[in-house]
């Protein structure tokens, strides 16, 4: 569905990504693990058009998407849900959810959509009219990530989710992701929390310093002895 | 106490005034972060064309305010598209400050090469008429321009609340990166924002040329003010765009006559230079004065 | 040695093609009017003497401080206004000029003050807005300024009254005008005030960090540029023998002098006078062609000629001479000069033998600090002791940051004290970043804060100017320090073009060339792979071996373990354990908060 192959890409001068490749098929749950810095985020974000690589191929469902400007990378279907939430602060979150549905796809199911993911998310349901910037950390993940689903991609990206969130919170993000992997939505994870990212993960990469130098199944990495001591602290 | 009522009358309407100009420019401010020196020379360009309109084709100036609209909504569309989008990534943030104002130095001394240094007032009939109401006066064309200022500000507040290129907008303001993960083509939104920023000012041009006559460096006057009221009610926002237009309206008209016609300017300036020290982010804004 | 030494020599005395170009044709300006004898020739070149030498006086606060000032007119009138003003009670110009030049540099002060603090726009509307306030009064006060009519400057002639007979003695004191001003922005270039002047224009936090006292090197900017403006406005005053308050504090003559400088290029010696030198003679020749009445014609070629450099050659003229150079540099690149350099640690301690924890040499006491209704410090107190290393660790956003942005002046804590002791005078209780600086506390920023369009050797300098103000001595040390940071081979390269190791590296070493007592470590190890992260370790080992207490927050567990000899746990702004490495990772509370569950499984599994 998603292919990268021999990504370079970084910012100004300065090169992060050093060649990677990474596959996703459809329906999976991919990871990818690594230091913070090593590139994961700069991954999402080339993917998404956020940074333009500087070699190398993207292309999403047979078609090259690697020069394409944000907003179009997300009218074919990929959404990324940024790190640190980046909500709209000074608007409502249902403001918030409609823009989450801009693209004109999203948008003509945009009732439908709405009623689906306020499903999924009854807390959010109940924040509606309230400013995004006036929740708190987990409930601005929450609204996030609907706010993500709201586009109704065929690949959603998660960065760090549970960034800077507290333990009790961090557990009901995971909860929704899986709930979200269950529905079947082709899944991108990056996330500091390793052993439970892979844990829920088909397949994983290891990135460190801009390349790939691992790639297993979750199961098989989380066994790992490099794994286990880089990034579990063991 | 008659004088001081006249004179609020007279403060309000002028604020009408401020509060178009002021509106486009705080849109522009707000959303793509952009100040622009140029804005009171788009007035003064709509001003000159409101003038040619009327002496040249015989139509009443209020007759040629939607065709400005049009036309300096181009204009600004253009501006945004070839002069100031390919400054966007620029490594030096001020460098679109410098193209704005190298753009107003041009556009004033274009003025002047072409229409001299003389003063151009537009003939309208019925502009200059007032109405009065009791003891007191109100000019015709200065109410004209105060209920288009309500309007206009209106409008744009529904457009900003009620449709998807408002809300987008209103995203991109918010958090220009998350609106493009949204899908918004910000570039497209800031050419847009800034048409419509200079399309508010087509309006003010054929408003207040009857009212005040055209010269090259009018736009220098106006602006200036405009940027205190804009500053005042809080960059990006409509709303304290109205009432700081109001309230500036009020400083002039009452200083000019309680201090002295030739300081109220001082008067103002001095607010202005008050509020970027102590409350940068103005009445209602949103806390990005002084990052 | 000495072949390492050859490529920073040629890079140390690298004026560009343009400087040298210049430097060569500058007499011309003095020569050719007297060559050729035309009265108006000579007025054109006095004008461009007089132009050249504003726009880079100008420079001094729009390029090199990066503050965009609209209102420098007012130094300009104060000069003229002071020396007319002076002349008819038989004062000369000449004191005059003196007097406008202090009596300008005070009011830049005084207007700098307050408005420094805001930023790009914010800072040129204020400019703009001092500017109308003083040119309005100017109107107002006619009894003292002549009003709307203007003075007239008695026709004394004579070199005591600055007013000539012939052109020649006119030139000469604008071309010494330009030539001092010229020469004042050569030697601040060269300075430790210019890298100061810079690197606060660039990253002020991180010039603060290096002990750069930032407001205060701004305001010596914002002084010796008004000087310099308003003794060439006495000059001119005295050359047109006319001053009026629309003239002398024009809005429109301040935006001209900035857009000379604008499209010579700011913040380089030359490129004022450049941009200056090219829409001079360009007016005055369109003026030819379209007839001498143009008027407007001046500021019409100005403002268009400002939005086509600014389109299509973005760092001004001079900018057309400068791109060789740095392309060079980043040939000299690649990973193999990056890695090949080793990452060789500073001098070997001293005594070998075990380290011994002194006295306390910093101490917080209940820090409080809030943002908003956010309470992001809460009653955290610590100690650091003479030659030990404390580790600080806590899930994101515990309020590590914030807490070093207290123990390092850049944040005020709402209540509680941070006390350094410096040798001789006790504890001290610094309140700025460069006090604390001065105390000899040096720190790095999480996200590392490079003087992006400076070379790597640059960078470190601006922390060795710290002890070290001359340059030479300055570069010595940047030098030695660049080579025991593994920076040696990529002392030439723009900062901007380094690898994030590279960069942290950097962070290290401008800190390091500050020699300070006390290190504050923010997150160095964060993004590197485990071949750097060993290298990082030895690194910061060698430093605290050399005599350095370490405060280090950190994410990277096995540096934490084999660093700290002791840990401090922050979670929700609060202190929730203290303690040996190895009973803090053990400590319930510190699982639950930040190490989890799943660190604990590992370790006994």
């Amino acid at each position: 569905m998603l292919t990268l192959h021999e990504v370079h890409a970084g910012y100004g001068r300065t090169t992060i990504l050093h060649g990677i490749g990474i596959t996703v098929g459809a329906g999976e749950v991919v990871t990818i693990v690594g230091a913070n810095g090593a590139g994961k985020t700069t991954t999402l974000r080339t993917i998404a058009g956020l940074v333009r690589p500087t070699a190398g191929r993207i292309t999403f469902e047979g078609e090259d998407i690697g020069r394409l400007p944000p907003h179009e990378v997300v009218a074919r279907g990929i959404t990324l849900i940024p790190e640190g939430r980046q909500l709209f602060p000074f608007m409502t979150v249902r403001d918030n959810l409609r823009m989450g549905a801009y693209t004109p796809h999203a948008r003509d199911r945009m009732a439908r959509t709405m009623d689906e993911v306020l499903d999924l998310f009854p807390r959010v349901r109940e924040k509606l009219e309230q400013h995004a910037g006036s929740l708190s950390g987990g409930e601005q993940q929450m609204v996030a990530i609907a706010r993500g689903l709201m586009s109704r991609p065929k690949l959603l990206m998660f960065d760090e989710p549970s960034l800077g969130l507290a333990p009790i919170i961090v557990k009901q993000v995971f909860d929704v992701v899986e709930r979200i992997v269950a529905t079947g939505v082709t899944v991108l994870i990056v996330e500091q929390n390793v052993f439970r990212t892979l844990s829920i993960a088909d397949r994983g990469y290891v990135l460190e310093n801009g390349e790939i130098v691992m790639t297993d199944t979750g199961a098989t990495l989380l066994r790992d002895d490099h794994v286990r001591r880089a990034y579990l602290g063991i | 106490m008659e004088t001081f009522v006249q004179l609020v009358i007279n403060g309000l309407m002028l604020g009408g005034l401020f509060a178009i100009i002021s509106v486009g420019l705080t849109l522009i401010f707000g959303i793509i972060r952009l100040v622009n020196f140029a804005h009171g020379e788009l007035l003064m360009v709509g001003m000159y064309l409101t003038w040619l309109g009327t002496v040249k084709l015989g139509l009443h100036p209020y007759v040629l305010a939607p065709p400005l609209v049009l036309v300096l909504f181009v204009i600004g569309v253009l501006i945004q598209r070839f002069i100031l989008q390919p400054l966007l990534d620029a490594r030096d943030a001020h460098v679109q400050i410098f193209a704005t104002v190298g753009l107003s130095t041009a556009l004033i001394n274009l003025a002047l090469l072409v229409f001299g240094a003389d003063l151009y007032a537009t003939p309208a009939s019925g502009v200059r008429e007032s109405i009065t109401l009791g003891p007191f006066r109100i000019l015709i064309g200065q109410l004209v321009m105060f209920v288009c200022g309500i309007v206009v500000v209106a409008a744009l507040h529904l457009f900003m609340e009620r449709t998807y290129l408002g809300r987008a907008i209103r995203a991109t303001a918010q958090h220009r990166a998350a609106a493009q993960l949204m899908g918004v083509d910000v570039k497209r939104i800031y050419i847009v924002t800034f048409g419509i920023g200079a399309a508010c000012v087509g309006l003010a041009a054929a408003l207040v040329a009857p009212i005040y006559p055209a010269s090259p460096t009018v736009g220098t006057y106006f602006v200036l003010t405009a940027f205190v009221v804009v500053v005042l009610g809080g960059m990006g926002s409509l709303h304290g765009a109205f009432i700081g237009a109001l309230l500036i309206g009020l400083v002039d008209s009452l200083s000019a006559f309680y201090i002295a016609p030739d300081l109220k300017e001082v008067v103002i300036f001095a607010l202005f230079i008050l509020i970027l020290l102590f409350r940068p982010t103005g009445l209602f804004g949103l806390g990005r004065g002084s990052e | 040695m000495s072949d390492r030494a050859l490529p920073t020599r040629r890079a140390q005395h690298r004026p560009s093609p343009g400087m040298l170009a210049s430097l060569a044709l500058l007499p011309l300006l003095f020569v050719v009017p007297l060559l050729i004898g035309d009265d108006f020739v000579f007025h054109v070149f006095i004008t461009i003497c007089l132009y050249g030498a504003l726009a880079t006086a100008w420079n001094i606060v729009g390029g090199f401080a990066g503050q965009l000032s609209l209102g420098h007119a007012i130094f300009y009138g104060i000069g003229a206004y002071t020396a007319g003003l002076l002349v008819p009670l038989g004062i000369s110009p000449w004191l005059g000029m003196l007097g406008g030049a202090a009596l300008s540099a005070m009011v830049g002060v005084a207007i700098g003050l307050p408005c420094f603090r805001l930023r790009g726009p914010f800072f040129a509307l204020a400019t703009i807005a001092f500017l109308q306030v003083i040119r309005l009064l100017a109107l107002h006060f006619t009894g003292l300024t002549g009003g709307a009519v203007g003075l007239m400057v008695p026709l004394q002639t004579g070199w005591e009254w600055m007013i000539f007979f012939e052109r020649w003695p006119s030139l000469l004191i604008a071309f010494g005008l330009l030539a001092l001003t010229l020469g004042v922005t050569a030697w601040l270039r060269h300075a430790r005030f210019g890298y100061y002047l810079v690197a606060t224009c660039e990253r002020e936090p991180a010039a603060a960090a290096a002990g750069v006292d930032t407001l205060r090197v701004r305001l010596q900017a914002v002084a010796l540029s008004a000087a310099l403006t308003s003794m060439v406005g006495t000059f001119h005053g005295m050359y047109l023998t006319f001053i009026e308050p629309e003239a002398m504090f024009s809005l429109a003559f301040s935006v001209q002098i900035a857009m000379f400088a604008l499209i010579g290029g700011i913040g380089t010696v030359m490129g004022p006078l450049i941009g200056t030198l090219l829409v001079v003679p360009l007016t005055e020749l369109a003026r030819g062609w379209l007839g001498a009445s143009a008027l407007g014609l001046h500021g019409f070629v100005y403002g268009t000629v400002l939005v086509l450099i600014v389109l299509f050659v973005p760092d001004g003229l001079v900018g057309l001479f400068r791109r060789a150079p740095a392309a060079g540099g980043a040939e000299e690149r690649g990973e193999t000069a990056g890695s090949a350099a080793p990452a060789s640690v500073p001098a070997a301690p001293r005594e070998a033998g075990r380290r011994r924890i002194g006295e306390p040499i910093l101490v917080a006491e209940h820090l409080h600090k809030h943002f908003g209704g956010l309470a992001v410090t809460q009653d955290v107190s610590l100690t650091l002791r003479q030659g030990e290393v404390l580790g600080i660790i806590g899930p994101n956003g515990a309020g590590k940051t914030t807490l070093f942005n207290q123990l390092s002046g850049f944040l005020a804590p709402a209540s509680g004290t941070v006390r350094v002791r410096v040798e001789g005078e006790g504890f001290i209780r610094p309140a700025t970043p460069h006090a604390f600086a001065r105390a000899g506390v040096g720190r790095t920023f999480q996200i590392v804060q490079p003087f992006a369009a400076m070379t790597v050797l640059e960078n470190i300098m601006i922390g060795a100017f710290h002890n070290h103000p001359g340059r030479a001595a300055a570069r010595e040390k940047a030098l030695e320090t660049a080579h025991a940071m593994g920076l040696w081979a990529q002392q030439d390269m723009e900062a901007r073009s380094l690898t994030i190791g590279g960069l942290k590296r950097l962070e290290i070493a401008r800190v390091m060339a500050m020699e300070p007592r006390i290190l504050l470590l923010d997150e160095v190890m964060a993004g590197l792979n485990q071949t750097d992260v060993q290298r990082a370790i030895r690194l910061v080992e060698a430093i605290r071996d050399s005599g350095v207490s370490v405060i280090a927050i950190e994410h990277v567990m096995q540096a934490i373990m084999a660093l700290s000899d002791r840990v401090v746990v922050l979670n929700s702004g609060r202190v929730i354990a203290e303690g040996r490495p190895q009973e803090v990772v053990r400590d319930p509370v510190v699982i639950e908060a930040y190490l989890g569950e799943d660190f604990v499984h590992a370790h006994s599994a």
